[in-house]
């Protein structure tokens, strides 16, 4: 663990062990990747005899044509609104919850709580069908809101935990001094809780969008037109028209996996103690 | 849920703001309540109702088979074989995949230069979509575009179309699945074993331990809270995968990387068999919720 | 005073709900047509119903094949779903009549109806009420590469009998040749040797039969014995590499690219794989030659049955009236023609046949009208969930992972498991 202070011969065997099996590691996380990206630059016969290499010519008209199209815009715009309804939703229905569960002691608060732990036992495909019949006949079908609410419901039991935690773990004397001073419950939930608890509100907002973000199953089974699509359903519709020009397909993965990229490096940090910070609170 | 609670809860408000406690308990609590009770409590009820039907979806179900739904499942091959892959997944998450991420974050738990690019690197393939991800790696099988075929063309062999043979199909979906998800693992490992008490580990060097001594005797036991964790995430993870299997293989050839979810969607949604898709999804639940309560028995008696 | 205040509210009411009158109604149309040239050509024709009829628009929506196969039920049942949608009628449509999601257009076809092969309107009625109109015809037979062909020394011409095939199966192995490319990821077009097999073998007698569940059904002799020999082709290995993971589209392309010698195909895909090759040309019309699917040795079919399809449109519960009238519009004498001409279909509309130029299409024309027995895909005619039993099975057989016996009794038990 603490090898690094003591001081060693520069070529320990054990270290090019490590460094062999990283990087051999890294190049297959990276080649995938790169290829994808690569892949979008070249015409469909380049890419069968070239597909690791950088393309010999580079063909700027596919990536420009997705570009240009509306329909890349409108599959990202779909998912975005999809996606904000979803944690604006969760954050404001699992910090209500989550309050209630930390500071109002009531009869069967703690059998409430395991009723909610439930939902972290089963995924949601369990029920899809189910599911599928409720939000048709509740008249969601091909709305957001058909995806969004079902959405909301099933991260309710991790995002209402994770929250509960916290607010509890906030001084407990804060809430006591503003009782005394005749603030009242929901006061002090907008004026003192909300404010202190923005790291886990991050949290839970990161891992929400993320999951949604990505959702597959769930906007499969409820939406039916294509103008609401969210680019996950979008991108199968894409390969489904371009089977095997693969040059254009590559070149529209890339530009839809390009989003969730540039949001994990520019927030790295917080996605990565979201995301397992979730896991090991939970 | 732990310790701190008692103690909080001791100094429960009673008294004059009862008002103030009631009003948030009927305004805050019952979104979420109903919420979780409309979309996800009510539907796996339903789930069991409709199963008990022969039904297509359209008006109302009227006709009652009972049990027959679950004989039909129990009797196709393809359940069996679904069955089966999830059993796969799950042996390989955590025979290959586990081990792996705890190697990897052993090393590069220790702060050198490139580690925490290194860490970020192994640990995207986590935040794409498993949509993408699938779709990524159908160009790589591919067996005429793909990158596996270029490899084996250069050895001057006919490429093998992997996701195309029975026999390899689910080998190909396996590899997808370590390399997506070896990165959150390691990352659960990284953390736990930078909130590690190193005194513990100093001690046993002092104490002439080496290495590997100390790996396996301290700092692996002091790791169980999260390897278990780990486990449960990976068998949970394991029996829902759908996203992954579709864009590569949707299931075939021949029913041959079918997972329970994907099985479910084939023949209840796309054939819209609403009995019959409800019955493996009541299966799929019966599953899970056994293994949570077992798993939580039986390894995490602190939680 | 306070009368012309009602007045004036009145009159305004009757302009606005004027105006919402003559807002546009939107028409909207789900296909899964990939032929692109075929698909400038119904564009055209939208806008130019659109000009002549104003306030009337045309939503084109597409959707790959399987994936429309997947999804129809979930989409039907939106408030949403489009207007128009593909059908290839059979059982599938029955189900779908049943489940009282689609538009009786009796009444509106009336008169117009005449002009339709009588045939072809039958597939799309039921108990006498129309929900739909059929739109083209196809046969599935053997399309074959003149050229790969000749380098076997195999005559297309003399494969008359099951086991001409497999000998000129083996010949084309011989010589280097790929014999059969086949879309298996998608199972359907693996149906097509099972199902084209037992047409040979037991003809209608056999297929009305086994409906009504005598001789055993779909698990009786005629059937299992289609299992056996599909599975003597399989047995030769005559597909091309990896064939179960090529979608439909894929292996098209691949006969278009002149990679195998033959394929069990539609009609269409005659000039399918010209949009579908990679080089965007595919074979020129030389280069393809056609033969019938071969008859089986003491089989009961008749030479002239063929397998293929009546494939139309359909129009769901609800929809603007706008909708049957744009259908009508579509199906014309003139647009048939036209389609014909372009050698995208065998038309259904009376007298637009003479749009064919093709000798190829006036051949399938003529085997479509010498034909007693049209048996329309299984996978669509046995409805949705027992027909898609069949494509499982077949795929399985080609896979080697299911013996025929076992394949003709899983349909049998889907068949009595009902829809």
């Amino acid at each position: 663990m603490s090898s690094a202070n003591t001081a060693r011969t520069p070529f320990e065997p054990a270290m090019l062990f490590k460094a062999v099996f990283l990087a051999a590691i890294a190049i297959l996380v990276l080649v995938p990747l790169l290829a994808t990206v690569l892949g979008g630059f070249k015409s469909l016969g380049e890419l069968r005899v070239n597909p690791f290499g950088l393309p010999r010519h580079w063909e700027w008209q596919n990536y420009a044509d997705i570009l240009f199209s509306g329909r890349y815009w409108q599959l990202l715009r779909n998912s975005l609104i999809i996606s904000t309804l979803t944690v604006t939703m969760t954050l404001i229905v699992a910090a209500m919850a989550a309050f209630t569960f930390a500071h109002v002691k009531f009869f069967g608060s703690s059998m409430l709580l395991s009723y909610l732990t439930l939902g972290l036992l089963f995924p949601a495909a369990t029920a899809v069908l189910p599911l599928f019949i409720k939000v048709r006949d509740l008249g969601l079908l091909d709305t957001y809101f058909g995806v969004a609410l079902p959405q909301v419901a099933f991260s309710l039991a991790m995002s209402v935990l994770l929250l509960r935690r916290f607010f509890k773990d906030l001084p407990y004397e804060l809430l006591e001094a503003a009782l005394v001073d005749g603030c009242s419950y929901i006061k002090f939930f907008r004026y003192v809780t909300l404010p202190l608890s923005r790291p886990i509100l991050a949290t839970v907002g990161t891992i929400t969008f993320v999951n949604s973000w990505n959702a597959y199953l769930l906007p499969l089974v409820m939406l039916n037109t294509d103008a609401l699509y969210p680019w996950p359903l979008g991108i199968m519709v894409y390969q489904g028209e371009y089977s095997s020009e693969w040059h254009l397909i590559l070149a529209f993965i890339t530009l839809t996996i390009l989003p969730t990229i540039i949001l994990f490096l520019l927030a790295q940090k917080h996605i990565v103690a979201g995301l397992t910070a979730g896991a090991v609170k939970g | 849920m732990g310790v701190a609670e008692t103690s909080l809860s001791s100094h429960a408000v009673r008294g004059p703001s009862w008002d103030g406690r009631f009003t948030v308990l009927i305004l805050f609590l019952p979104p979420a309540l109903l919420l979780f009770t409309l979309f996800v409590v009510l539907p796996i009820g339903e789930a069991a109702w409709y199963s008990a039907f022969n039904w297509n979806g359209f008006g109302r179900p009227t006709n009652w088979i009972g049990f027959d739904n679950y004989r039909f499942v129990l009797q196709t091959r393809a359940f069996w074989l679904a069955l089966r892959n999830n059993g796969l997944i799950i042996a390989v998450s955590l025979a290959i995949q586990l081990p792996l991420a705890l190697t990897l974050a052993l090393m590069l738990a220790e702060r050198f230069r490139g580690a925490v690019a290194l860490r970020m690197l192994f640990f995207m393939p986590y935040i794409l979509a498993e949509i993408a991800t699938g779709l990524i790696f159908s160009f790589v099988y591919d067996g005429d575009y793909g990158l596996v075929a270029s490899i084996w063309r250069a050895f001057g062999a006919e490429p093998p179309h992997l996701l195309a043979s029975t026999s390899t199909s689910m080998l190909a979906v396996l590899i997808v699945i370590v390399w997506k998800y070896f990165g959150f693992h390691m990352m659960l490992f990284i953390a736990a074993l930078q909130s590690l008490d190193k005194s513990l580990v100093e001690a046993a060097r002092i104490d002439g331990a080496t290495r590997s001594q100390t790996l396996r005797h301290v700092v692996i036991p002091l790791l169980y809270p999260t390897i278990r964790l780990s486990v449960f995430f990976a068998i949970i993870g394991s029996l829902q995968l759908f996203d992954l299997v579709m864009p590569l293989t949707r299931g075939g050839p021949a029913d041959s990387s079918n997972t329970m979810v994907s099985f479910l969607y084939n023949n209840g949604i796309s054939r819209m068999r609403v009995g019959y898709g409800s019955a493996i999804g009541v299966i799929l639940f019966v599953i899970c919720v056994t293994f949570a309560f077992t798993y939580k028995r039986w390894f995490m008696r602190n939680e | 005073m306070r009368q012309l205040g009602r007045l004036g509210l009145a009159a305004a009411a009757c302009l606005l709900g004027a105006n919402v009158a003559l807002a546009d109604t939107t028409v909207k149309w789900l296909y899964i047509e990939e032929n692109p040239a075929q698909v400038k050509i119904w564009e055209e024709v939208a806008r130019a119903y659109e000009s002549s009829h104003p306030g009337v628009k045309i939503a084109m929506q597409f959707l790959e094949n399987e994936a429309y196969k997947a999804k129809l039920p979930t989409i039907l049942q939106s408030k949403d779903r489009p207007n128009i949608i593909y059908s290839w009628a059979g059982g599938v449509l029955k189900a779908q009549i049943d489940a009282g999601v689609l538009e009786d257009i009796t009444d509106q076809v009336k008169g117009y109806s005449d002009s339709l092969a009588p045939a072809a309107l039958a597939a799309f009625t039921d108990n006498g009420r129309v929900y739909g109109l059929p739109a083209a015809l196809s046969q599935v037979g053997f399309l074959c590469n003149k050229e790969l062909m000749a380098k076997a020394n195999v005559d297309p011409a003399g494969i008359k009998s099951w086991d001409d095939l497999l000998s000129a199966v083996k010949m084309l192995k011989a010589a280097g040749v790929t014999p059969i490319v086949v879309g298996g990821a998608d199972k359907w077009p693996l149906h097509f040797y099972w199902t084209h097999l037992a047409v040979r073998i037991g003809g209608k007698a056999a297929f009305d039969a086994a409906l009504r569940g005598e001789d055993g059904g779909f698990a009786g002799e005629t059937f299992q014995k289609s299992g056996e020999l599909f599975k003597q082709l399989v047995d030769l290995q005559p597909f091309q590499n990896g064939f179960l993971g090529f979608k439909n589209p894929q292996a098209v392309g691949y006969f278009g690219d002149g990679k195998a010698a033959m394929t069990l195909a539609i009609s269409i895909v005659y000039h399918l794989q010209r949009a579908l090759a990679a080089d965007k040309v595919g074979l020129s019309e030389d280069k393809i030659c056609w033969f019938d699917f071969p008859s089986v040795a003491g089989g009961k079919g008749a030479p002239t049955d063929t397998l293929g399809g009546i494939t139309g449109w359909l129009i769901t519960k609800g929809s603007p009236k706008e909708s049957v009238d744009f259908l009508k519009y579509f199906i014309s004498k003139d647009v048939q023609a036209r389609l014909a001409a372009g050698n995208f279909l065998i038309p259904v509309v009376k007298g637009a046949d003479v749009g064919l130029n093709n000798s190829f299409m006036k051949l399938i024309a003529a085997n479509l009208a010498k034909s007693n027995y049209h048996q329309n895909f299984y996978d669509q005619s046995l409805g949705p969930s027992v027909g898609r039993v069949v494509n499982d099975v077949s795929a399985e057989i080609a896979g080697g992972s299911m013996s025929p016996q076992d394949a003709a009794s899983a349909i049998e038990a889907a068949r009595k498991q009902g829809n």
